[in-house]
């Protein structure tokens, strides 16, 4: 397929040709999925420069793991786990770096989210979408990043209980207790409330 | 309304519950307004979550973005080309050369030789520690020189000693 026009290709198609050998092929398949990659990375770590880099790293991952992708997931969904166990990595470099966060001390001291007071009105809506992403950056933002990470995957990957806790090395119960936080944070943040609000 | 509750709520809108007990829990919550607040802020959460991603851009153009995708590509060390499965002649070949001319070698010596004489083993000088091996079929002589000589090791030893 190399020389040839790539743009009428399906991706399984691609797929072949890039394990072939066909940079042209693989070139396409980025530019169908670099946004969604990116978008995957930047609402993980939250950093424009950090997502960009670690969106390039997966994509140069992803060629040289083309020869074990057999097609049993859809390469879109594959090349996204890719960039979601990249920034896993990175975050826990970080944390490692650092204190811990006022949100992980708080689940540490248990049970925040069970006072914080339920928000009665959609705190979203009529909002513009690009104000909306930013409220929503911004609440994001105020989560930690294992908080953060839980409500990505469950929230933009669809993904269930069962995979977010393999893909972050923890219980079931654990992924159930981080979501409610997460969601209710989330909700509170939306919402304007303070800090010593949701206390 | 306590926090397992709470969890098996979100579990519920999740679809993480079977249906079964999703009936159950629907039932057992239909009548109580602070479960039916919380479903709905875990809903409008969610529904304000969706939007984020949509129409989100990579800051960078095309080209920009893949060439320095490829170049890291071309950086990466190059997977060794597979080697072609050898032939069947070629495995033989690989067995029949060395095999033919060690048989040509045995002929030759077979046809060639000369009445057999017994190999010798001679000891020069007593204490030098040289021995000499002579093959006179094989037109071969081997000489073995232990260095330093046997009573060389024990002036050594002795020299080591303290007085």
């Amino acid at each position: 397929m190399t020389g040839k026009d790539h743009s009428s290709a399906d991706d399984p198609a691609l797929v072949r040709a890039a394990q072939r050998g066909d940079m042209a092929a693989f070139e396409e398949l980025v530019v169908r999925h670099r946004d969604k990659i990116y978008a995957r990375a930047l609402s993980m770590v939250r950093n424009e420069e950090e997502a960009i880099d670690l969106s390039q790293e997966a994509w140069v991952k992803g060629w040289q793991r083309l020869p074990q992708f057999l097609g049993e997931a859809s390469f879109g969904t594959w090349i996204t786990r890719i960039v979601i166990n990249l920034c896993l990595d990175h975050l826990r470099k970080q944390k490692r770096q650092r204190l811990q966060s006022i949100e992980a001390i708080d689940e540490d001291s248990g049970g925040v989210e069970r006072q914080m007071p339920v928000v009665t009105v959609n705190p979203t809506a009529g909002l513009e979408r690009a104000e909306l992403r930013q409220r929503i950056d911004h609440a994001l933002g105020h989560l930690s990043y294992e908080h953060r990470t839980v409500l990505v995957l469950h929230e933009f990957e669809q993904m269930e209980y069962k995979a977010i806790a393999k893909t972050m090395g923890c219980s079931i119960g654990t992924v159930m207790s981080r979501l409610f936080y997460a969601r209710r944070k989330m909700a509170a943040l939306l919402a304007g409330l303070r800090k010593q609000d949701l206390r | 309304m306590d926090y397992d509750a709470q969890l098996k709520l979100q579990a519920c809108l999740d679809g993480e519950l079977s249906p079964r007990r999703a009936r159950r829990l629907q039932g057992r919550l239909a009548g109580d307004p602070e479960a039916q607040a919380l479903l709905r802020e875990l809903k409008a959460t969610t529904g304000a979550l969706a939007a984020f991603d949509q129409d989100l851009k990579l800051p960078e153009s095309r080209e920009f973005f893949w060439s320095k995708i490829e170049r890291e590509i071309r950086r990466l060390p190059q997977p060794e080309p597979a080697r072609a499965p050898a032939s069947l002649l070629a495995g033989w070949r690989r067995w029949l050369t060395p095999a033919g001319a060690l048989a040509a070698v045995l002929l030759a010596a077979l046809l060639l030789g000369r009445p057999a004489r017994a190999p010798q083993i001679e000891s020069g000088l007593a204490d030098s520690g040289a021995l000499t091996y002579r093959d006179f079929a094989a037109s071969a002589t081997i000489v073995w020189l232990s260095y330093p000589a046997e009573d060389e090791f024990v002036a050594d030893e002795l020299s080591d000693t303290p007085d």
